[in-house]
């Protein structure tokens, strides 16, 4: 393991530039985000069903502590096989064709603009500024296969696959400076590009609305199969066996 | 005349009290109006962006107290601050509403509807509009509507419930307990007016239910002496009932002698070290006998 010693200006010269350079270029990616954001507007038809979704959840998971009849009535109002509201009622669902929905197709250019292509062309100039030199090491130790991927640039076939080059530090440094955001931005915040790459490939997940009677038949299915077992059966009984505890109730 | 020499901490201080009160949903407004209205007209410039959510906030306050000039001031800011929003219209049309001029307010609720059907606030002060001018059935009908499309809107169910004690209608009064009960397992001020309207509602049935919901809300909160009198009377009222089997009569006897044990325990606490302490836990029995439910 070869021991390099740095010249110290690469550390005032390199790591601590980039380090403010993604730093503020994301605080500026936030504004621009908020900037050229348009509000979504809700259907009333998602709100009500999104609530009756969670409404049947919660009766599923809470329903032990409310009397049998009650809980019946319930199951019964949503799985009824004639009227039950997981039965009936059916939503026309409009399949939303990502490459024709213009909402969609104009909400994906505005991300891509916004993050994906600063990252390229920063990415790009600080491979082409900051060439040629090693700038930092990781703490632990990595193959040879990373060699090419984090040494660009630098052509030693006996280097340390742990000495980096100055493109592999600033990637590091767009992830981690994310909790930083959210430090100064808040929750939230229009520069955290992971979460941002996180939704595009759950993608179809937003897209719940777009397929309610799908919702609707898997929560039918989980209802079905609950039994009311009653929280309170044995309630007096444990209650009367010790003294209550008055602690605070007079000061 | 305050002095506008008035140090950080103390404006600090207000601000925090302001936003407990708001975070907690207090209504004391008498005492949000004394502080906000000082903190605004002395020391605003100090308050950076929080100010917007302090007007806002004194403002309901100030309809609370008829106070119209300190409330029409505050919604003159915030109009001039956010012209166009939905949030801002409410606040005047519940001004509208504190004059009582009814149907002003409805017109300014229902435009912002036409704007945003989704605007839960502006539907839910349209039936508060109704239920001011007492037009109860009406409120209920609203009410009903409002809350098939946002089943999950838990003051609004709380409000049909107490609109359907108000009718004596218990039955559907208890079923809206029963949808905040579901939602919040663990509130034991809901499992006790359950057990109330259940207790109201009279029957055997219901008294039994009564009895479980009184000790479940017990069992969440210890100090809950309504629902420990409540226990007392459902459990004695079913131990009197002619029509119950020898075993249940004596669980019943079991359950409301506890409680009676547990009422005087929390007597005599409270009247430890004061000289009267003998003469009110003798009071205390004597309250417990007279409320006996005797078989007539």
């Amino acid at each position: 393991m070869a021991h390099l010693l740095l010249d110290s200006s690469i550390r005032l010269w390199v790591v601590l530039p980039i380090v403010f350079i993604t730093f503020f270029v994301g605080v500026l990616r936030h504004y621009v985000t908020q900037l050229i954001h348009n509000e979504k507007k809700v259907d009333l038809q998602q709100v009500s069903d999104s609530q009756v979704l969670l409404h049947s959840r919660i009766l599923r998971e809470n329903g032990k502590y409310l009397p049998k009849q009650s809980f019946a009535m319930r199951k019964h109002y949503f799985n009824n096989p004639e009227t039950g509201f997981f039965k009936k009622v059916k939503r026309k669902v409009i399949p939303k064709n990502p490459m024709t929905d213009t909402s969609m197709l104009t909400d994906m250019m505005k991300g891509n603009l916004t993050n994906v292509l600063p990252m390229i062309l920063i990415g790009g100039w600080i491979n082409w500024a900051f060439s040629g030199f090693v700038t930092t090491k990781v703490p632990f130790p990595l193959t040879l296969r990373f060699k090419p991927m984090l040494q660009r640039g630098i052509e030693l076939i006996s280097l340390d696959a742990s000495w980096v080059s100055s493109a592999s530090w600033y990637f590091l440094n767009v992830f981690g400076l994310r909790s930083m955001y959210t430090l100064i931005l808040g929750q939230d915040n229009g520069a955290d590009q992971s979460r941002i790459m996180q939704s595009q490939m759950t993608g179809a997940a937003m897209a719940m609305s777009p397929d309610p009677n799908k919702a609707f038949k898997s929560e039918w299915e989980a209802l079905e199969i609950v039994e009311h077992k009653w929280a309170l059966e044995n309630v007096e009984e444990e209650l009367v066996c010790q003294d209550l505890n008055f602690r605070g109730l007079f000061s | 005349i305050t002095s506008t020499n008035v140090s950080l901490s103390c404006i600090s201080e207000m601000r925090d009290k302001l936003r407990k009160w708001r975070e907690e949903n207090y209504r004391n407004s008498e005492q949000i109006v004394d502080v906000g209205e000082e903190l605004l007209n002395e020391h605003a410039s100090k308050l950076g962006d929080d100010i917007w959510i302090i007007y806002e906030q004194v403002m309901i306050a100030a309809l609370d107290c008829s106070r119209d000039d300190l409330a029409w001031s505050c919604l003159q800011e915030l109009k001039r601050q956010f012209p166009d929003s939905h949030r801002v219209k409410r606040l005047a049309g519940m001004r509208l509403e504190a004059l009582e001029r009814y149907e002003d307010a409805n017109k300014l609720y229902d435009s912002i509807l036409q704007d945003d059907p989704t605007n839960t606030a502006a539907r839910k002060r349209k039936i508060s509009i109704l239920r001011a001018q007492g037009k109860s059935s009406e409120a209920i009908r609203e009410l009903n509507e409002y809350l098939e499309q946002f089943v999950g809107d838990q003051e609004a169910w709380h409000e049909l419930s107490e609109l359907y004690i108000n009718e004596h209608d218990y039955a559907k009064a208890a079923f809206c307990l029963e949808e905040l009960m579901m939602t919040n397992p663990h509130n034991h001020l809901y499992c006790e007016q359950y057990a109330e309207v259940k207790y109201t509602q009279g029957g055997l049935e219901n008294l039994e239910l009564a009895r479980k919901y009184f000790a479940q809300a017990l069992k969440l909160n210890n100090r809950n002496m309504r629902a420990l009198f409540g226990l007392y009377m459902s459990a004695s009222h079913i131990a009197a009932s002619p029509k119950v089997s020898a075993k249940v009569k004596k669980d019943n006897m079991k359950y409301g002698a506890w409680a009676a044990s547990q009422i005087s325990r929390a007597y005599q606490m409270a009247g430890r070290g004061k000289k009267e302490n003998k003469c009110s836990v003798k009071a205390v029995e004597e309250m417990l006998e007279s409320m006996q439910i005797t078989m007539s």
